[in-house]
This record gives structure tokens, sequence and C-alpha cells, in this order.
């Protein structure tokens, strides 16, 4: 809307301009669909696996969908840490290096320093606290930018894993790990609830509370929020402690899932998240996504990867066909976006 | 804070001692002392630059004062801290509406606090959010329903933003108002709404400073009157006797002198002719300006100034209207047609939109030049550089080296070499805005000098400027812009101080209609 320095005192003032046209209820609610990405997100995820399914009738066998349930509990949990930290207009970028980081040291603190299990797990929860409060103190404090604190801690993460294990897996951990990723509730895999959890948890925090709003606030306007009285630096700091910590989950899930804490894992996975959110709707200029569409999102990438190989598509062209259908995915969301009206400047 | 109880009492709300706020050797305000009284409306006027923006930034936090104490209801302000003001129950509406887009009404009007009568700490309280929204909203003369506290802020006009931002404060039952230009995006209805808004408080109790850039708004409203010029207090007057005329004259001072009178043939072919020209706050605009000219623009803030400069360089879209240089059609879509058509804009911010402050300034004032020292689309540093110096004595860049980066230039320095950037080009017309932003008085003249010189040289020269000073210096014609429109145009002989002022407030008669897109035509 233009700015109107002026109006003629006979026509009555345009100020409660109406709300978008909309009549009948049932084209408001088509519309407000349209409108949010989350939808799109949602929707495609039911196409694609039906899809998928009609082709490949392993895919949607309980053997494979307790697959999927359990690689989501891997990116999916780190995409919703990530989305947070991209609603305040942030990225973190060492979220799967940190991952892999946090299962080779509990791992360590566990067979090495033979520590028990459950103090192995609050260490490692600790010390991934820790690298969150770092990365936000850091981007609030000295104004570093996300991008660059985040692929700092990438580098040293991916390098201390290999640092501590010499290059070779760790043997021997915990049964604890192990239940904690191969048990079963009524032919669910623990992780996949742990991804639901945290899903929740997301949203319950960004949707219901007061904290959460005021995330939103900060990516959206930091100025207003500060003018407001919202403490910018501890929202911002919440939501990169938020990340860190769901990594280090995510990492000692992995361990439990392999039995074997191996230096290799996790690089790589940050991307996987990053686009997760993307795809559900998060705008990476901060203030904008939801959880549902970050939870849709990894769902999607998860219902993609998996199906590539129920579909049998030679492993050398699986990563080009995911990347395709992820611009087609992104591009679908500016058109729509653009159309509507929303999420443009 | 709640409001004082007894409106009859004049106590003191806020007392200012020795409070100043320099930015680096120009002290923009300097007030030994000023107590604001409460149950009252304040209005505070003067040219722009005179202060008002500083004083209510230093009172709600935003500026950081240098020095002075400010006490709110006898408890100390600490400076520059926005918390701290909110705290003592001071409220800003600015003229930026700091609101988050993405969030609908209701959580903008209650952004950075819970609902009163909420008893959830954590927990979002929807039904008592909104309730509380709604409440806000009537309570200011709104209609909930109509506007409805669901929607994002993003989708709603400027005007009804304006009336979220003070419902926002409004709503937090302020001792201290703060309301800057708070009808200037407004139209009559909503104005007056604003205006009984801030009696309202005054009669509660509370203290408004109405910050106005319309004085029969201000005189309407205010219990007392205040006159800031560069950073001082100049007047203090009751109602009565503010007069506008009294106020313009308190506002400009003594009129400076003219400096010798331009001389300029008026019976010159124009260079630039603007017909009807309209675009998105703008218009229609009729305006020539000629070869060896200098035509200001001068206005109120929002009054399209700057908007003019854009739609003539092709940087916003014209929606009505023809434009023509030296009797050809210009129609450009975007600032390099502009350029191509043999326009150079000097913008208004330096530092955002001429300069990559940390680069050298050999490559800082041969951009837009680069085609032109290119052999086969290869550029050697040595040809730029040579280049460089040339473009650089050419204006006098007081300098070491083209090497160094031209952020580590002063302000003057850095606008002189951006003149020099234009001047490489070989532009016939030159748009300028606010051209001495920034640049101390010494290095304003030099400035000034430069402007002259390219009108010598033949160049059409359209200069926006919130300074009228300038503007009477050097322009030869001044249109005066009142919201969107030319109000007037004034010789360089006639242009006083006292009629650009008065032609941009509007008190002349001066066709008053609206400005929308698509108009004109």
């Amino acid at each position: 809307m233009s700015v109107q320095p002026a109006v003629s005192p006979q026509s009555p003032a345009p100020l409660a301009a109406p709300p978008p046209k909309a009549s009948r209820p049932s084209t408001r609610l088509l519309r407000g669909l349209a409108e949010s990405p989350e939808a799109g997100v949602v929707v495609a995820c039911v196409v694609v696996f039906a899809v998928i399914a009609f082709n490949a009738p392993t895919y949607a066998s309980i053997g494979n969908l307790q697959v999927m349930g359990r690689d989501l509990s891997q990116t999916g949990i780190l995409a919703i840490g990530e989305s947070l930290v991209i609603l305040t207009g942030g990225i973190d970028l060492s979220v799967g290096a940190l991952a892999g980081l946090a299962g080779i040291m509990a791992a360590w603190f566990n067979v090495n320093a033979g520590l028990p299990a459950p103090i192995a797990i609050l260490a490692t929860l600790a010390i991934c606290a820790a690298v969150g409060t770092w990365h936000g103190t850091m981007v609030t404090r000295l104004n570093v930018p996300p991008f660059v604190i985040t692929l700092v801690t990438y580098t040293t993460a991916q390098g201390l894993s290999l640092a501590i294990t010499s290059g070779t897996p760790i043997n021997g951990i915990n049964s604890l790990f192990a239940n904690l990723s191969s048990h079963y509730i009524d032919q669910i895999p623990v992780p996949a609830l742990f991804f639901f959890g945290a899903a929740l948890v997301a949203w319950f925090v960004l949707e219901r509370t007061y904290v959460g709003r005021q995330i939103y606030a900060v990516g959206g306007n930091r100025e207003a929020a500060r003018l407001a009285g919202i403490p910018i630096r501890r929202r911002i700091v919440s939501t990169y402690v938020a990340s860190a910590m769901l990594a280090g989950l995510v990492g000692m899930l992995v361990i439990g899932r392999m039995n074997v804490a191996d230096p290799s894992v996790g690089p790589g996975w940050e991307l996987t998240a990053i686009a997760a959110a993307v795809v559900g709707g998060a705008s990476l200029f901060g203030g904008e996504g939801r959880i549902l569409g970050v939870a849709a999102g990894a769902i999607l990438l998860e219902f993609i990867a998996n199906g590539l190989l129920a579909l049998h598509v030679s492993p050398y062209y699986q990563q080009v066909v995911q990347g395709i259908v992820l611009g087609i995915a992104i591009l679908l969301d500016r058109v729509r976006a653009s159309y509507f009206g929303r999420g443009r400047r | 804070m709640p409001l004082s109880a007894n409106p009859s009492s004049r106590a003191v709300t806020a007392r200012l001692r020795g409070v100043h706020k320099s930015y680096g050797p120009v002290r923009v305000l300097d007030l030994p002392e000023l107590d604001l009284h409460a149950g009252q409306v304040v209005g505070i006027v003067g040219e722009n630059g005179a202060g008002k923006s500083t004083l209510m930034g230093t009172l709600a936090g935003s500026v950081h004062r240098d020095g002075g104490d400010i006490e709110i209801d006898g408890v100390p302000l600490a400076a520059g801290s926005t918390e701290a003001a909110a705290r003592l129950g001071i409220a800003l509406v600015s003229q930026e509406f700091p609101l988050v887009g993405q969030l609908s009404i209701a959580e903008n009007l209650l952004l950075g606090r819970r609902p009163t009568q909420s008893k959830r700490r954590i927990l979002l309280d929807k039904a008592a959010l909104r309730a509380e929204a709604e409440a806000m909203l009537t309570d200011i003369g709104l209609s909930p329903r109509t506007i409805g506290v669901g929607r994002e802020v993003r989708t709603l006009p400027v005007p009804t933003r304006q009336m979220i931002e003070i419902a926002k404060a409004w709503g937090r039952q302020p001792t201290l108002l703060i309301l800057d230009e708070p009808t200037s995006a407004l139209g009559p209805v909503e104005a007056d709404m604003v205006l009984g808004l801030a009696r309202k408080v005054a009669e509660r109790g509370g203290t408004v400073l109405f910050i106005g850039h319309r004085l029969d708004e201000v005189r309407k409203v205010s219990d007392r009157i205040l006159v800031l010029r560069n950073g001082r207090l100049v007047a203090d007057l009751a109602p009565a006797e503010a007069t506008e005329e009294r106020l313009i004259r308190e506002m400009v001072g003594g009129e400076i002198s003219h400096g010798e009178p331009r001389l300029f043939s008026a019976d010159a072919e124009p260079y630039l002719t603007l017909r009807g020209l309209t675009a998105d706050g703008l218009g229609p605009v009729d305006l020539d300006v000629r070869a060896g000219e200098i035509v200001g623009v001068a206005g109120l803030m929002g009054s399209g100034r700057s908007r003019l400069i854009h739609a003539v360089a092709g940087a916003q879209p014209a929606t009505a209207g023809t434009m023509t240089l030296a009797g050809a059609p210009y129609a450009p879509r975007s600032p390099g047609d502009g350029a191509t058509a043999g326009i150079a804009v000097i913008p208004e911010d330096r530092k955002e939109q001429s300069l990559v402050l940390f680069a050298p300034i050999s490559a800082n004032v041969t951009v837009s030049i680069l085609k032109r020292l290119s052999s086969h689309g290869i550029v050697t540093p040595k040809r730029q550089r040579g280049e460089a110096v040339k473009i650089t004595e050419n204006v006098h860049v007081r300098m070491q080296s083209v090497d160094q980066p031209i952020g580590s230039l002063s302000g003057g320095n850095q606008q002189r070499a951006i003149f020099g950037r234009a001047f490489a080009s070989n532009p016939r017309l030159l748009l300028l805005d606010e051209p001495t932003r920034g640049v101390d008085v010494g290095a304003k003249a030099e400035i000034y000098e430069l402007i002259e010189r390219a009108a010598d040289d033949g160049m059409a020269v359209l200069v926006a400027s919130s300074e009228l000073e300038e503007l009477q210096l050097i322009c030869h014609r001044i249109a005066v812009m009142h919201r969107g429109r030319v109000a007037t145009i004034l010789d360089h002989n006639e242009a006083t101080k006292e009629r650009i002022m008065t032609a941009a407030a509007g008190t002349s008669p001066v066709p008053d209609s609206v400005p929308t897109n698509g108009a004109g035509h």
C-alpha cells in the first residue's frame, strides 16, 4: 500500500481497508489454504507418498515406514532446531557436524572415560548447550554473522570427531543407547517419537507461549522487538542453544542405531535440515515459518530420498533427482508467494 | 505506569537540565532547562534539523544524550536505554512504525508484554490477547470489527498501521506520550482522532509531546508550544500568542542574506519538462528545468521531494504523465535508462546508496564509467587509477592517494568525490537529493560551488533539499511541494523563508486533492 499523504475531506477515510475480498466461507478457506505455505507441503507429502507407493509395493510396508521413521529422527530433529534459528533470521551450519561430534563424545565418555551412560548423555548435552550459547553470544554481542560462527564450529567439530577417534569408530557403547534407538512402541520406532516430540514441543513453544511469539517478533522486525522491550539477545541465544542441543540428541540416537560411534557421520546433514525448513515455508530473512511446515518439509524430503531407493533409481542419479525436486518445490512456493502477495517485500 | 489521578495538578512530569547532544562538531540539541507539566499537550515545532527528533529520541532512549539530567516524575532517566524509558512510562510513536509485519494486529498491539487481564505468565492467552487488543482499538476510536485484530500487519495500508502504532502506545498508559508527526500519514478523519487522543491523554493527567509539521494542528491541540531552532529552544509560547506567522518567524529566525542574485536568462528552452507526472505518492507535477538552471525542490517530510527526484531518475515508476529531455520523450523504466539518457543522480544517503566505503577512491569514482575506460571489456588498474586521479583533481578531493578507502575521507570529501564521479559521465541533467547532508559547514560552501559550476557548464540541475538556506542560496527557482504536488514555484528573489514555509505547510490556498495511483489523466 502506498503512502497517501492526503485524503479528500469528502470521501470517508480508507482506514479500515476491508479484509481480503472473500464472500463465501468456502472460497475463504480455499484461499487461506493456498496462501499458507504449510498446506502446500502437506499436500505434496501426500501426493509424493501416494505416487511412490503406487509404483513401488514395498514402499508403504511397515518395515520401510519404520526405516523412514528412524531416518526422520536424524534430519527431521535437526530441521526443527535449525528452523528456530532461521526464524530469528540466522542460520546454523554446525548442526550436522555437531551431531556427529555429540555421538563421538557420548561414546568416548561412556567407553573411554568409563562414565555411566546417563552421565555421558547429560555431559554431551551440556557441552552442546555450551556450544549453542557460544554461537548465540557471538552473534548477539559481537555481531558475528551466524553463517561464519557456525561454519567455524562445523569445521572444528568435524575435526574433533576425527581427532578423538583417530578416525576409527568407537565400539562397545552401553546398551542404553541402542535401547533408545532400536526399540518400538506399537511398531513405531522410538527415534521417530523423539522427532514428533521435538516438533510438538517446538510448535507449542512457538505458537502458544509468549517467548515463542517474541521469537517471531525478533525475526520479523528486530527494531520493533527492541523498542517493545523484548529481550532480543536472550531470545536469539535460546534458539542457538535449542538447535545445538537437538543436534546432540540426534548424535546420540545415531550411535544407538548403529551401535557404534562412527566419526564420518553427520557433516552434510545440516543442508538437508536447512532444505527441510525452507521447503516447509521458513523464510531465511526470519520471522516467517511454522513448525507444521518444517516437519512436513522434513517428511517430504525423507519420502523422496527413500522413494528413490524404493523405485530403484540409480544411486548415481538420486542426488540429481532430489535437487530437481527441491528446485521445483521452492519455485512453486515463490510463485505462490508472489501471486498471493505474501512473503514479498 | 498508571496515569496520574489528578488531572488538574500541574506537577512536573519531565524535568530536563542541561541536556545536550552533538554529532561530530555539530551540536544538534542544547537545552539548559525544560520542564514538561502533567495534563498538558506540548506542541513542538521547528524546521528540519532543528533538533525535534533528537529531543524525542533522547527522551525515548533511542538517542544516547551526551550529557545532562532527565527526571520523569522525579526518577532519573538513564541515557540511551529504550527499556529504561519504557519503564518510566515514556511511549513514543515514531514515523517509522516499528511493527512486525508477520504478526497479527493483536500481537503487535501487545508486543513485549502480556494482556493485563490474563493470569497466564508463560502460555499465550489468545482470548485475553484478542479482547485487550479489541479494547485498545475501541479505546482510540477504531472499530475492531471492521479492521480485524487477527490480520497480519503487513497486509494493512499505511494509515491503519499508523493508527495501530498509536493504539500500541496508548495501551501502555504512558505518563509521557511522544507523538512524532503522527498525522503525516493520515487523512483528516484519523488526524482528528489522533488530536482527540492527545487531548484525552492530557485530560487523564498524562503529558503529550506533540511534534507537528502542520502548524494549524499543533495550535489546535497544544496547551503550550515550543519552537526549536538549531537545537535550541527559541520560543515558549501560549496558544494565544502562537499565531502561524509568529511560529514561522521563530522557526526560521532572522532572514539570512541571499548572496548575490543568480543571473539566468529565462528565455532558454527547457531541457527537462514534466507534464502531469504522477507516481506513487506524487503528482501530478508540471515542472521545467532549463539547461544551466538550478531548480530547487523544497517541502516537508513526505511532501514528495525525494519521490520527484526518484521518478525523474527512473528509480520509481511513473504511473501517468510525460517527461521529455531536450524535447525528446523520456520514459525511464530503471535508473539505467536515466543514466543512458544523460542523467546523473546523487542520492540522499551517501553511505547506503552511493559508495562502497571500504573500496579505494579509484574504484568508487570510476564505477559508472568503466565501460568507457575499458578496451574490449578489460579495465587495467593503471588506466582506472589515472582516470580516478583526473576525476578527483577536477573536484578537489583532499586525500593522500586514490588508493585509500573512500570511507577514510571526511563526509565533505566523500561528497565531492561523488560529484566528480557524476561529472565524469558528462551528464546533461544532474539530480541531487540532500546534497549536503552530513557535511560540515565549510564543505557545504564548496559543494554549492560544485553545483553552480555544473550549471555554468550547461547542465540542468534539480536539487531536493530540506535545508531552505541552501536552496535560497543556489537556486534560480524553488518549487515548493505539498502533499505530492508543486504548491508554488518561487523565483530566487521572491523565495523568502516565510513564503516557502507557508506554501510547504499548505497554508496558502493550494489545490488540495488526492494524489493517488494512476490519477492525473
